[in-house]
C-alpha cells in the first residue's frame, strides 16, 4: 500500500465513527448520550482533517528511529487513568465502610460509580500501559519502527475515547449491565474499529522486523490483542433499541448470556490482565536485570498452556447455577491444569533473576517486578483453588472473590506496570534514570502494604461472611440474619479502605516521581544500537 | 548467531538475541513435567466420574451419575424435613392457641428473630420500633388490631399490596384534590392537634369540629379514635405514623398517605408467618385492645 492510499483508507474508515457521532448528536434524546455523539464526531472529524493535511503534505522523511512520541502519551494516559481509578476505588471502599458517603444522589451511589473504578483501572490504566509498552517492546525486539506514522495516534486516541465514553456514561445510567463490558453498543463500535487498527499495526510492525525470530513478549502481546478482539465482538453482540437512546439488548439471553459474559469476563482477566502483562514481564524483567530468560522451553509451555486452557475456564464463575454440570466440570478441571503453565511463567520470571538477585535489593523497579511475579503466583494458585466446586461454595458471592481479584490487580498487574514504567520512562525520555530512587522505594512499600492490608481484610471478611451464611441451628433455621453478616464486615471494610488509601498514596508519589523524571535533564544520543535497522522500502 | 554458554548458570542460550535479551535453553524440570501430568490425570479422573465433554445433543454423564440439580433438591428436602420436625408446633396449632403458650418464647425467640431481621427489619427496624411511615410494632397502638389472627392476616395479605385480598387503607389527598379549602384544612389540623392534647388555636379547632365530622369521622370515628375495621389511625394518642406536628399533618392532609405492607403469603410459609406473628406479640406491650 502506498502512503497515500493508506492515509485514504484510514480517512474512509473514520467516516464510520463520524456518521455514528453525527447520528447520535442529531437524533439522541439524553444529555450524556448526545454529549457522547459530539465526542465521537469531534474525534473522528479531528482525525479526518489531520489525515487530509497529511495527504496534502509531501511524504515526510521517516527518521531511522523508534516511534516513541505516542508511547509518551500512553504513559501519561496510563498514570492519569490510574490515579482516577484508584481514587474512585478508595471512595467506593469508604462508601462500603460508611454507607452515607454515597451522598444520597443518583449518580454517586455505589452501583453507578463502581464501573467507573473498574473501567478506569482495567481499561484506562491497564489498557494504556499495555498499548504503550507493546509499542515500545515490538519496536525494540523487532528492530523496526512502528509500521505507520498515523495509525498509532488513531489507536491511542480511539482507545482513550472509548474509555472516556464508558466512564462518563455510567453516572447517567448508560450501561448494558455486563460486568467489565458495561459500555453500550456505540462505544463498543469505537473500540472495535480501534482494536482492528491496533491488530493490523502490530502485525505489520512484526512483519517488518529485522530479527529472524519473534520474541516471546510479542507472542503474549499478540495473544492479548487477538483474543480481546474476539471476546469484545462476541460478548457485545446486541441490538440497539433506537438511535435516539443508548439502550440495547444483548443477542443472548438466560444461561447462554451468562456463559458468554463469563467466557468474556474470565478471558479479559486471562488475556488482558495476564497475557498482556506477561508480555511486559518478558521484556522489562530480563532487560532490567541484565539476565537471559531462564528457559525458552518454559516460555513455550507457559504461553500455549495459558492460551489453550484459559478459554475453557470461564464457566467456573457460574458454579452451582443453572449452567449445565458438564460445562461447570470442564471449566473446573481446565482451571486445575491451568495452574501448571501459570506457575511455569512464575518460575521462568523468578529464575531469570538468578545471578541478579542483588538488584532486587538495590533497584526498586526490579523489586516491583519480582513482587509482581509472586502475587501472580499467589493469585493464579488462588484462582485454580477457588475454581474447584466445593471450595467455590465457600468463596462464591463473598468478599474473598474481591480480595482475589485485587491480589491480581494490585499485586500483579499494577506492580509489573509500575516496575516497567520506572524503567521505560527514563528510556523513552532519554533520562539518566528515575528522579528519585527513595520515592520509588516509598511507592513500593506503600503499595505493598496497601495490597497486603486489602487482600488480608478481604480474605477474612469473605470467609467470615460465608461461614456465617452457612451456619444453621440444629432446627434447620439460620443462626445469622443477612444483616448480621453485614455488621460483621464493618471492621474489614475499614481496613480495606485504609489499605486502598495507602495504595493510592503510593501511586500519587509514583506519578510525581515520573513527572519529575520527565522534567529532568536529557541524556546524549546513545548511538545506533538504540535505533531500528534500516530495511528495504515496500 | 550460535548458542553460547551463560557464565552464571552454565546453560546454553538459544542463540538468539533481541535488544540485548537472550534466552537460556534450559529443559523443563522433571518435577514440573510430573506436576503437569498429575494435573491432567486429576482432570481426567473428574471427566470419568463427573459430567464432562459434550457430544451431539448429549454429554458424558460420568460414572457417578452426579447431577447438581438432584443434589440440591435432596439438600433442600432434607432441610425442609429438619425444620418441619423442629417447628412442628407452628404447623399443627393455630395462632390463637400458640399465643396462649408463653413457654414458646424462651425456646424459639432467638431463631424467629433471624427470620424477622431477614424479612421485616428493613422497614420496621431491627428493634421493631419502626420509623416514619412504618409502624412501631412494640407499642400498644395497632392499626388493624393487635389480636393474633388479625396480625397474622395482615402478614398474609398485606396492606395496599398486590395480593387480591389485600387490606386497603388510604388517606385521601384532601388538599391536592380540593376536598377542602386551605383555610378549612388549617381548622381541621387545629382540631386534630386538640384531640391529642397538643398546643392549638382553640377558635380554629372549634371551627374544625364540624369539618372533621363531615369529612374525617367516617374513617377516623367521631372522637378521632380511628377504627380497626378500616385501618384508620387513632388521632387522640401520641403514636404518629407520619408525624404529629402541624407541618406533618399539613403534609398528610395535603397529599394523602397510602403506605404499603407487602403480602408475605407467597414468600413465607404459613408456619413462618405464624412464627413472625408470635414474635410480634412477644415484642409488644399489649394487644392494643385495652
Amino acid at each position: 500500500m502506498t502512503r497515500h492510499s493508506a492515509l485514504l483508507l484510514q480517512f474512509l474508515v473514520l467516516i464510520i465513527p463520524l456518521l455514528l457521532g453525527l447520528a447520535i448528536l442529531g437524533w439522541g434524546r439524553e444529555g450524556a448520550y448526545v454529549l457522547h455523539g459530539w465526542l465521537i464526531a469531534g474525534a473522528a472529524g479531528w482525525g479526518m482533517t489531520w489525515l487530509l493535511d497529511k495527504m496534502n503534505d509531501d511524504a515526510p522523511e521517516i527518521p531511522l528511529e523508534y516511534k516513541d512520541d505516542v508511547i509518551k502519551w500512553g504513559v501519561l494516559a496510563c498514570f492519569a487513568w490510574g490515579v482516577i481509578g484508584f481514587t474512585i476505588g478508595d471512595v467506593l471502599a469508604w462508601q462500603l465502610a460508611i454507607p452515607s458517603l454515597n451522598g444520597d444522589m443518583f449518580w454517586s451511589n455505589f452501583g453507578r460509580i463502581r464501573p467507573i473504578h473498574t473501567t478506569a483501572v482495567i481499561f484506562g490504566f491497564g489498557g494504556n500501559a499495555l498499548i504503550a509498552t507493546s509499542f515500545y517492546v515490538v519496536q525494540r525486539t523487532s528492530r523496526a519502527r512502528l509500521a505507520s506514522e498515523t495509525l498509532p495516534w488513531l489507536v491511542f486516541v480511539g482507545y482513550n475515547l472509548f474509555v472516556l465514553l464508558a466512564v462518563t456514561g455510567y453516572p447517567f445510567g448508560i450501561t448494558q449491565s455486563k460486568e467489565y463490558a458495561e459500555p453500550e453498543w456505540y462505544a463498543d463500535l469505537v473500540l472495535l474499529i480501534t482494536w482492528v487498527a491496533y491488530l493490523y499495526l502490530y502485525l505489520k510492525t512484526l512483519s517488518r522486523r529485522a530479527e529472524p525470530h519473534i520474541y516471546v513478549a510479542n507472542w503474549y502481546y499478540l495473544g492479548f490483542i487477538v483474543v480481546i478482539a474476539m471476546l469484545h465482538v462476541v460478548n457485545n453482540l446486541a441490538m440497539p433499541i433506537s438511535i435516539a437512546l443508548p439502550k440495547s439488548y444483548p443477542l443472548f439471553s438466560g444461561v447462554q448470556d451468562a456463559m458468554t459474559q463469563w467466557w468474556y469476563g474470565h478471558n479479559a482477566v486471562g488475556f488482558l490482565l495476564t497475557a498482556g502483562f506477561l508480555g511486559m514481564m518478558y521484556y522489562f524483567l530480563p532487560k532490567a536485570a541484565g539476565r537471559p530468560i531462564y528457559s525458552y522451553r518454559m516460555s513455550i509451555l507457559g504461553f500455549w498452556g495459558i492460551t489453550f486452557l484459559y478459554l475453557w475456564a470461564g464457566s467456573h464463575h457460574l458454579h452451582y447455577t443453572a449452567l449445565p454440570d458438564w460445562v461447570q466440570y470442564l471449566g473446573m478441571t481446565m482451571s486445575i491444569i491451568l495452574l501448571v503453565p501459570s506457575w511455569g511463567s512464575v518460575f521462568n520470571g523468578l529464575l531469570t533473576l538468578n545471578g541478579a538477585w542483588d538488584k532486587v535489593r538495590t533497584d526498586p523497579a526490579i523489586r516491583f517486578m519480582m513482587v509482581a511475579i509472586l502475587f501472580y503466583g499467589l493469585s493464579t494458585f488462588e484462582g485454580s483453588f477457588l475454581a474447584i466446586r466445593p471450595v467455590n461454595t465457600l468463596s462464591h458471592y463473598t468478599d474473598w472473590t474481591v480480595g482475589h481479584v485485587h491480589a491480581g490487580a494490585l499485586g500483579w498487574v499494577a506492580f509489573i506496570t509500575f516496575g516497567a514504567m520506572y524503567k521505560m520512562v527514563p528510556w523513552i525520555w532519554k533520562r539518566d534514570g528515575v528522579y528519585s530512587l527513595r520515592l520509588e522505594a516509598w511507592h513500593f512499600w506503600l503499595a505493598l502494604m496497601g495490597t497486603l492490608i486489602y487482600v488480608g481484610a478481604m480474605w477474612n471478611s469473605g470467609i467470615t461472611q460465608s461461614l456465617m451464611w452457612q451456619t444453621y441451628e440444629p432446627s434447620g433455621a439460620f443462626t445469622y440474619a443477612f444483616i448480621d453478616t453485614v455488621d460483621a464486615m464493618i471492621p474489614y471494610y475499614w481496613m480495606r479502605a485504609i489499605g486502598g488509601f495507602l495504595y493510592l498514596l503510593g501511586a500519587l508519589i509514583g506519578s510525581y516521581n515520573i513527572y519529575m523524571t520527565v522534567r529532568g535533564a536529557r541524556l546524549p544520543d546513545e548511538g545506533s544500537d538504540a535505533k531500528p535497522l534500516a530495511h528495504p522500502a515496500e | 548467531m550460535t548458542p553460547e554458554k551463560d557464565p552464571i548458570s552454565g546453560r546454553e542460550t538459544t542463540g538468539h538475541e533481541w535488544n540485548g535479551i537472550k534466552e537460556l535453553n534450559t529443559p523443563i524440570p522433571k518435577a514440573f513435567r510430573l506436576w503437569l501430568w498429575i494435573s491432567i490425570a486429576v482432570a481426567a479422573l473428574y471427566w470419568v466420574f463427573y459430567p464432562s465433554f459434550p457430544y451431539g445433543a448429549d454429554y458424558l454423564h460420568g460414572a457417578l451419575g452426579y447431577s447438581s440439580r438432584e443434589a440440591v433438591q435432596v439438600a433442600v428436602a432434607e432441610g425442609a424435613a429438619t425444620r418441619a420436625e423442629a417447628f412442628d408446633i407452628f404447623e399443627t396449632k393455630d395462632v390463637n392457641e400458640l399465643a396462649e403458650m408463653p413457654e414458646l418464647q424462651a425456646q424459639f425467640e432467638g431463631e424467629i428473630a433471624v427470620l424477622y431481621r431477614d424479612n421485616c427489619a428493613a422497614c420496621h427496624g431491627r428493634d421493631a420500633k419502626g420509623q416514619k411511615g412504618f409502624p412501631d410494632l412494640t407499642d400498644a397502638h395497632w392499626l388493624w388490631s393487635g389480636s393474633p389472627e388479625e396480625i397474622e392476616y395482615t402478614l398474609q395479605v398485606g396492606i395496599n399490596s398486590a395480593h387480591e385480598d389485600t387490606r386497603i387503607a388510604e388517606m385521601p389527598a384532601i388538599g391536592r384534590d380540593e376536598w377542602l379549602e386551605q383555610a378549612e384544612i388549617s381548622d381541621v389540623i387545629d382540631y386534630v392537634l386538640s384531640l391529642s392534647g397538643q398546643e392549638h388555636d382553640a377558635e380554629a379547632a372549634a371551627r374544625g369540629i364540624d369539618l372533621f365530622a363531615e369529612n374525617c369521622a367516617s374513617c377516623h370515628n367521631g372522637e378521632g379514635v380511628g377504627g380497626y375495621e378500616n385501618g384508620a389511625p387513632d388521632l387522640t394518642d401520641s403514636a404518629w405514623l407520619y408525624g404529629g406536628t402541624r407541618a406533618d399533618l399539613r403534609e398528610t392532609l395535603q397529599h394523602g398517605r397510602a403506605g404499603v405492607m407487602p403480602a408475605w403469603s407467597d414468600r413465607l410459609s404459613a408456619a413462618e408467618i405464624r412464627k413472625l406473628t408470635l414474635y410480634l406479640l412477644w415484642q409488644g406491650q399489649g394487644d392494643g385492645n385495652s
